[in-house]
């Protein structure tokens, strides 16, 4: 019989002692896996998180006290496993997984890495990582009660990226500025208005009517027309929000009645958006304020809770503006305040202007809970499914340890049993796509734009990074040049930036080759040219499935919201069997079906995705060079 | 009448607001102030108890007792995250409390060093609910029943390396929620877009529907007679693992001496299902439950995991 260690062959034992591994992540599931893999024998660990504290994590992170809030997780979770394993070596990194630090050579110490990870950039880079490393990676996520993981391995195993995720879902600027019919978008345009007055200015985040909307016009010759105008005529286009704000001194009165009854009245002129639709009723400040200030309703339940009158908010969000106002001046001269759920007075103004603009646009005001939970993109968490996913994540890693690689699994954690009483749900991993973008032998993608309105910064920032999840790109014409359009280094190809693609000679057919060093990753990226796009979209990915018109929000995608946030998962309705070695089973059974042999595999890549993007600018962060993290602290998931 | 602990109807303070805000957005405040509300015991501090207890504390409860009457050895506090390194000797419970009370000031923790067989009945009237880890099967059908007359919830497991269960009892009668999400038909008064004609599910609109449910006690559970047709019919579903762990539930062994065996030989025919219990070096073998398992399908009995070759 051999030599066991408590339940585990002292080989697989004296291994685990001696092997390295990676935990991308300290928050919900990091914690408790942490807890486990020294629980279990692990000797050496290495812990990265680029977060702080916040009470709001205590519910469940629990390595972490509330004495321990504003301090690194990484740093404080390592110290708190230390208190129960001393002996455990350790090291903690306060840092982003995506800082070029942490390269190939950093990947391939570890013999395996296991993330812990709550938003999809940082996912996709890890994945990569992997790649390039030929490292396995255990990959997992959780939302409420709902809980994922996979194992994903170079050449054997689909990749992070091998199918398609659903993107974050965006509305068009019309819906936003002119047409809102559900209070996301009202949110989304409060959260707009913030930066417009006290952050970023950033021209894709308008908040005043927008003139140009097609769906305005008596007929199309009309918005082209307008569209034209206030792209390049100054006296029709408006002095920039913030400078107007400026200019009134922040009058948190005179603000109101631009926002709520000026613009309003404006957007009333274009009749025809009104034929079909509900019109807005603009506010006036003095009315409001006569109606007398708002009565505070004492209930049993969270003062957060509460929905407050039209006057509340009013007084809500004069209150806010006069608050930010001060806060901006503080920080002197060209200062820029960056939006922050758990920063009360930013949370405060988008309940309050969110709110007046449901009130504007006949909408059920919401309570500062809901709101927050909208705009912050706020997944909840209980300690458990946690607790479920890390003991599964462990189980996973001493299969790969033990060299068991075909007993590895996806395994889904859903809240209700299936038809044959199961939370835990096995599947058979599946094999690479071979025309994944990232891991196929030769990635290569076909990107739909027009070559004389697309800027090379945009080519970089949306296509290449947000859309390819490339960190630093270098990207070079396939002309018989090899003319270089981006390079990663700093300030090399700056001149560039608001170049127009077509500048450069590129044209329909066009071919760029994108790298990324520090992934280790090359694409190609074949260029068509097209006049033809939808408003408000920049470019299109052939083969990506459409994505979804201005349409309100389909019933099964719950939550579709700016800022990121796929709700939580459906449970499972797939009627496959999924694999159950430890059925009692007909003798014969031994075969488990891999998910994409099964007919029903559809129902399985419904699945949604748990990926909490959340919007994030939490000075906490340290700031990413790309777009704003979009992170919560909350751990989500979501592979499918 | 939902069946639920009585939730004082009083307002959830700020910080509990503050610590408690992602699983009330889950569970929604009522729940968090029923659980805010109940009394808790936990018997066993050991690897399985541990997680209990930190689950428990971290979601809130009112008050969780601690109950374990052995002291820790050094395997027993390598098992768990709670016992600081310096407390072998000590009883379990007591060890565990400071780390225990650490995760959560607003819990009530209390250590109980005495040994759960020798409680009096009323002893275990004061909780609401009663986690019982490591116990005999005697215990736990005592336990059980006395509780089901006070209408106190019960949870037993147990776990054997790679092996374990949980079995819980909510009472004949037990009364919950579902929430469901709220079909909208038709325009919302607020805003008739041009899409408005559709019915559409309002993600934050929900509704609950009252649903009632019988748990069978831990006495019936283990006394199911296998050779039954209803109790045959449902075998296929059953996984080997429960008729192994009903000998575990017998008598509490260790995870090393506790093995699943494959059984090559043809498994068709009625057969005695056989469980091995091998120590390291002594073997024992040991009918499964009191009754031979019938047969339609040739029941397998796997290696659960090469570690145990």
């Amino acid at each position: 019989m051999a030599e066991l260690v408590g339940p585990l062959r002292k080989q697989l034992a004296d291994s685990l002692s001696s092997c390295r591994v990676l935990v991308v992540g300290a928050g919900g599931i990091g914690c408790e896996l942490l807890k486990n893999l020294v629980l279990t024998g692990f000797k050496n660990i290495e812990v990265i998180d680029l977060d702080t504290i916040d009470v709001s994590n205590l519910n469940r992170q629990f390595l972490f006290q509330k004495k321990h809030v504003g301090k690194s997780k990484a740093q404080v979770a390592k110290e708190s496993v230390l208190r129960f394993c001393p002996s455990a070596n350790i090291t903690a990194y306060h840092d982003s997984i995506m800082n070029p630090d942490y390269n190939v050579e950093f990947f391939r110490n570890f013999q395996l890495v296991m993330n812990a990870l709550d938003n999809r950039a940082a996912r996709n880079h890890v994945n990569r990582m992997c790649l390039a490393a030929d490292i396995p990676l255990i990959e997992s996520g959780t939302a409420g009660y709902l809980g994922q993981v996979t194992v994903i391995k170079k050449g054997q195993t689909e990749c992070y990226e091998c199918q398609p995720k659903p993107t974050q879902k965006t509305f068009p600027g019309c819906t936003i500025r002119n047409t809102p019919s559900e209070p996301i978008h009202c949110i989304v345009w409060a959260k707009y208005l913030f930066n417009q007055l006290f952050g970023e200015e950033d021209a894709d985040q308008e908040v005043s009517p927008d003139t140009a909307d097609p769906e305005a016009a008596w007929n199309p010759a009309d918005a082209a027309a307008r569209a034209t105008a206030s792209d390049q005529d100054g006296d029709i286009k408006r002095v920039s929000t913030k400078e107007w704000a400026r200019s009134t001194g922040y009058d948190p009165i005179k603000l109101f009645n631009k926002l709520f009854k000026d613009d309003i009245m404006y957007l009333l002129t274009m009749d025809k958006l009104w034929k079909k639709r509900k019109a807005p009723l603009p506010l006036e400040w003095e009315e409001i304020n006569q109606l007398g200030s708002q009565e505070q309703v004492i209930g049993s339940g969270l003062k957060d809770q509460q929905v407050l009158g039209v006057q509340g908010y009013a007084q809500l969000f004069q209150h806010s503006v006069e608050t930010l106002r001060s806060q901006l001046k503080e920080k002197g001269d060209g200062a820029e305040l960056v939006w922050d759920k758990d920063d009360p007075p930013a949370m405060d103004f988008v309940t309050a202007a969110s709110n007046l603009r449901m009130n504007v646009f006949s909408m059920n005001m919401k309570s500062r809970f809901d709101v927050k939970s909208m705009a912050g993109n706020i997944i909840p968490a209980i300690a458990t499914t946690n607790a479920v996913i890390a003991g599964l994540i462990v189980l996973e890693a001493l299969k790969i340890l033990n060299s068991d690689f075909e007993q590895c699994r996806t395994i889904f954690l859903n809240k209700q049993p299936n038809p044959r009483k199961k939370l835990l749900v096995p599947c058979a991993l599946d094999p690479p796509n071979a025309s994944c973008y990232v891991c196929a032998s030769k990635p290569e993608v076909t990107v739909k734009l027009n070559v004389h309105k697309t800027m090379v910064q945009a080519l970089q920032d949306k296509i290449l990074k947000e859309k390819f999840g490339m960190v630093a790109p270098d990207v070079q014409i396939e002309d018989g040049k090899g003319t270089i359009l981006i390079s990663s280094e700093e300030g090399e190809t700056e001149a560039n930036n608001n170049k127009f693609l077509s500048d450069f000679g590129i044209r329909n057919g066009s071919h760029l080759q994108a790298d990324d060093f520090l992934q280790d990753y090359t694409l190609l990226v074949n260029v068509i040219h097209s006049e033809e796009l939808e408003k408000d979209v920049e470019f299109e990915v052939v083969g990506d499935a459409p994505d979804k018109a201005p349409a309100p929000s389909a019933p099964e995608e719950g939550k579709n919201i700016a800022n990121g946030n796929k709700d939580s998962a459906q449970p499972s309705t797939s009627s496959k069997a999924a694999v159950e070695d430890d059925d009692v089973l007909l003798v014969d059974s031994d075969e488990e079906p891999s998910s994409s042999t099964m007919d029903t595999e559809s129902s399985n890549r419904k699945r949604k995705h748990h990926d909490a993007e959340t919007d994030d600018a939490s000075s906490k962060r340290k700031r990413l060079d790309q777009q704003p993290a979009d992170d919560d602290d909350e751990d989500i998931i979501a592979l499918d | 009448m939902i069946d639920t602990i009585e939730k004082e109807d009083t307002i959830i303070s700020e910080e509990e607001a503050a610590q408690y805000d992602r699983q009330i957005r889950l569970w929604g405040l009522d729940a968090q102030k029923r659980l805010r509300g109940s009394r808790v015991l936990l018997v066993g501090l050991r690897g399985l108890g541990a997680e209990v207890a930190k689950n428990l504390i971290l979601a809130g409860v009112k008050g969780l007792t601690l109950l374990d009457h052995e002291q820790v050895t050094e395997e027993s506090r390598r098992a768990q995250f709670l016992i600081p390194v310096d407390a072998d000797g000590q009883n379990h419970a007591q060890a565990s409390l400071e780390r225990a009370q650490f995760l959560n000031p607003m819990v009530e923790v209390k250590a109980d060093t005495e040994p759960v067989e020798s409680k009096p009945d009323d002893f275990f009237f004061q909780f609401d609910a009663v986690c019982l880890t490591r116990c005999s099967r005697d215990l736990m059908v005592r336990v059980d029943q006395l509780c089901a007359s006070r209408n106190i919830k019960v949870f037993c497991g147990d776990v054997y390396g790679y092996n374990g269960y949980m079995f819980s009892d909510l009472g004949q009668e037990y009364h919950y929620v579902e929430e469901k999400p709220k079909v909208v038909k038709g325009s919302n008064e607020a805003n008739d877009g041009p899409e408005a004609k559709k019915p559409k599910i309002d993600p934050n609109e929900t509704t609950m529907v009252k649903k009632t449910i019988s748990f069978c006690s831990l006495k019936e559970a283990l006394e199911v007679d296998w050779t039954t047709e209803k109790a045959k019919s449902s075998l296929k579903r059953i996984p080997a693992d429960y008729f192994l762990l009903q000998g575990a539930v017998s008598e509490r062994c260790s995870a090393q001496e506790l093995f699943l065996l494959r059984r090559p030989e043809g498994q068709r025919g009625g057969r005695l299902l056989q469980l091995q219990i091998s120590g390291l070096g002594r073997t024992q073998s040991r009918a499964c439950g009191a009754h031979p398992l019938p047969v339609a399908a040739g029941i397998k009995i796997c290696l659960l995991d090469d570690t145990f070759a």
